[in-house]
């Protein structure tokens, strides 16, 4: 029952929110804030300019919804879409300002850049994805479980995470980083071969 | 001054964010004068992307993730609670009926009555049903289900049966019910 009431209970801060409810906003913030700056930071954004662009991300979703252009909010993902826009501007005007001559004389003037695709860019391929969860295969079931719960993009905090599965923040934490050591081997392994 | 540099688990340590908020200053401000410490950092945020991709892309039904309570101990427990409840529940029935109606002196009688076995079995779902409950994946998760000849589940809870098609070899409009076709 833990999972619909976390669900539902996500719409319904998403649905408060929509009407301009501050508080669901404040929430909604609170529990995503992290996983926007974490996704800055893999784009190669330095950490000041991450922490930044995360709440100016905030603030634009909080704008389209006070003009009414937000007629559904369903995160992280909107948040990480917006804050992909806004990496891709922060990188194209740093490269106008450090690239002397006219605008009109930049690549992207002749092969412009569709901001899509860095936003919605895909990190793995599919075999790295196969190998990954082969990995994730072998791994014990309480591991697993704590791995969906930390990464299936609910953001819980770990605190949540070990309430859930019986166990201590501190073990959750430790198991979180065994299955990452697993699966970076997994990944670069297919990345070597 | 230069503070010391990251480790990888130092790195990993902050993007879970399990540092104090003390240590993750310093270490934020570290990586804005150390270049390598940054791409370090860059690459943990990097895995930690990747593997909400890897969470996110696990088949519906393996991202069924269970409370602690409804692990195998807690299910034979309960099932054996269960179990003598309802044998206590059917000892008093039967002690009832059996009592004399007039209050006379009973004699203990025993009672060779067998308790009831509870059948709490568990339902086992269609082998070829998955779920695609993700928003933000139920299209990926829809079409690679449909490639494997899978019932896709949606969260309104009907389902999507893949259609076959096939050629009979018949003249179009044989089957017609409209009018005669000579096969």
């Amino acid at each position: 029952m833990e999972e619909p009431a976390r669900a539902g209970d996500e719409e319904a801060l998403a649905r408060r929110a929509l009407t301009g409810d501050r508080a669901a906003w404040d929430a909604l913030v609170a529990r995503h804030h992290r996983r926007v700056v974490v996704s800055l930071l893999a784009r190669g954004v330095r950490v000041d300019r991450a922490h930044e662009l995360a709440q100016e991300t905030w603030a634009r979703l909080i704008q389209q919804q006070q003009r009414g252009l937000l007629t559904e909010l369903r995160l992280p993902n909107l948040a990480l879409t917006q804050a992909a826009f806004l990496a891709a501007d922060d990188a194209r005007r740093a490269r106008r300002e450090s690239i002397s001559g006219a605008v009109e004389e930049l690549p992207e003037r002749q092969h412009p850049v569709d901001p899509s695709v860095s936003a919605e860019r895909r990190l793995l391929s599919e075999e790295q994805l196969s190998r990954a969860h082969a990995a994730l295969a072998q791994v014990s079931p309480s591991a697993r479980s704590v791995f969906l719960l930390a990464c299936d993009g609910q953001e819980l905090p770990h605190a949540e995470v070990a309430a859930r599965v019986g166990l201590s923040v501190q073990r959750v934490r430790q198991i979180l980083c065994e299955v990452r050591k697993k699966l970076r081997t997994a990944l670069e392994e297919e990345t070597h071969a | 001054m230069l503070k010391p540099h990251l480790t990888r688990d130092s790195a990993e340590q902050y993007i879970l964010g399990a540092l104090a908020p003390e240590r993750a200053a310093a270490l934020e401000a570290h990586t804005l004068e150390c270049e390598p410490c940054a791409r370090l950092l860059q690459e943990e945020a990097l895995l930690s992307e990747q593997l909400h991709e890897v969470a996110q892309a696990l088949p519906g039904e393996e991202r069924v993730v269970r409370p602690a309570r409804w692990s195998a101990r807690y299910r034979a427990a309960g099932t054996a609670v269960a179990a003598i409840a309802a044998a206590a529940a059917l000892a008093l029935v039967v002690a009832r009926v059996q009592q004399p109606a007039r209050g006379g002196a009973s004699v203990p009688r025993v009672l060779d009555a067998q308790p009831p076995t509870v059948a709490l079995g568990e339902e086992e779902p269609p082998t070829n049903m998955v779920a695609c409950p993700d928003l933000a994946t139920q299209e990926a998760c829809t079409r690679k289900a449909a490639e494997r000849g899978l019932l896709v589940m949606n969260p309104w809870g009907t389902a999507e049966v893949p259609r076959y098609e096939a050629r009979t070899g018949l003249p179009e409009g044989a089957l017609s019910a409209r009018q005669p076709v000579s096969l």
